[in-house]
């Protein structure tokens, strides 16, 4: 029988990227969104091109979805700005799932 | 997200730890919004402190509003934010425009303010500091954006661009703001600026072109202290870290008293 070799975080995190890739595309609107190919690997600036109230309403999102559990406001904190100018979907992901 | 109606507009608020003690509400500037906090000084503010960010009516992601851009209608909503919130009592810090509007509302309700802090208040007489309005256009927006992208780290898309422009475009020629702010320039030399009784924290950035707008006010108003900061007027998004740690040293250190002859202990 053919087996699908996977970690065993590789269905979750595909699942957090859909969820996260659904509350982008709320904050910047679908038009913009179905332009954009957004990937894990986008960065919120420079890929994405959102501003700093759109990853402030990104990050309420994922607050609101993900819980309590997760200190998303004091995580950004901790990084410098070049650090949350080259923050990507992945590094959210991550997270996300080292909170787990 | 967090939108609550404030004199018949929607305001965007967010809050950080709620549950605190003592509450510090943030006031951010022209052309700006609450995320100039929100991701550095407001959450290192929140280890001690409740934390209360707003957006400005037309800015961010608050309700446009054509008129009521003079200092007395900005402290207007200001004071109604906090009855909302149930605050009768915070620390207020504001940045630019902002730090003009929380120096007002300090001014006609001092009741409601503990400690003030301005950063970066520029003086609305100051021609180079009205006349950006002016010269704005969207060449003026690309070269501004070409060269202080250095300085603020925001690099800006094409989707961004077009976003930001409408904004000014708005707030320009849409809006009252322009003939408001003008008809505050004589605010840093009425005579109610002397009589303030809050002992106010002054930052600045140590290249800032308002950097003289902070001497000024330090001579003025009794027992303000003025902190500079490397940087320039950009300094809260330069050194976000340096700024949260001197609003944190003047928001927890003793209340300084004033004496009779006017020093200050």
């Amino acid at each position: 029988m053919d087996t699908v070799t996977t970690t065993p975080d590789q269905p979750a995190a595909a699942a957090i990227f859909d969820q996260l890739k659904q509350m982008i595309t709320e904050v910047i609107g679908e038009e913009f969104a179905e332009e954009m190919d957004i990937r894990p690997t986008s960065s919120f600036t420079k890929d994405l091109e959102m501003d700093s109230i759109e990853i402030v309403a990104f990050s309420e999102k994922v607050k609101a979805h993900f819980g309590t559990r997760i200190d998303f406001t004091g995580w950004l904190s901790g990084m410098d700005l070049d650090q949350l100018i080259r923050l990507n979907l992945n590094d959210i992901i991550n997270y996300i799932q080292e909170c787990r | 997200m967090p939108i609550i109606p404030i004199n018949g507009k929607k305001v965007h608020v967010q809050e950080l730890n709620k549950g605190a003690a003592e509450t510090v509400v943030m006031v951010h500037g022209m052309f700006s919004n609450l995320s100039v906090y929100y991701f550095n000084i407001a959450p290192l503010l929140a280890l001690r402190f409740h934390v209360v960010l707003y957006d400005l009516k037309s800015h961010g992601m608050s309700e446009r509003t054509r008129d009521g851009y003079d200092l007395d209608s900005m402290s207007d909503d200001l004071r109604a934010l906090m009855d909302a919130l149930g605050l009768e009592k915070v620390h207020l810090v504001g940045y630019s425009f902002g730090a003009l509007i929380s120096l007002k509302a300090a001014l006609r309700f001092p009741g409601r303010i503990d400690r003030l802090i301005m950063i970066e208040g520029p003086d609305p007489a100051d021609d180079k500091t009205r006349g950006i309005m002016d010269e704005y256009s969207r060449e003026f927006l690309e070269h501004y954006i070409r060269n202080f992208t250095d300085a603020t780290k925001v690099q800006m898309g094409k989707r961004q661009l077009e976003r930001n422009h409408r904004m000014y475009e708005y707030l320009f020629y849409q809006t009252t703001i322009k003939q408001d702010m003008l008809a505050e320039k004589d605010f840093f030399s009425s005579d109610a600026i002397a009589g303030l009784e809050h002992h106010p924290l002054l930052i600045y950035g140590s290249r800032s072109n308002c950097l003289r707008a902070g001497y000024f006010l330090k001579e003025r108003i009794p027992g303000a202290e003025l902190e500079e900061i490397e940087g320039d007027h950009n300094v809260p998004v330069q050194a976000p870290e340096a700024v949260a740690g001197v609003l944190l040293h003047f928001l927890t250190e003793a209340v300084p008293v004033m004496e009779p002859d006017g020093n200050v202990f």
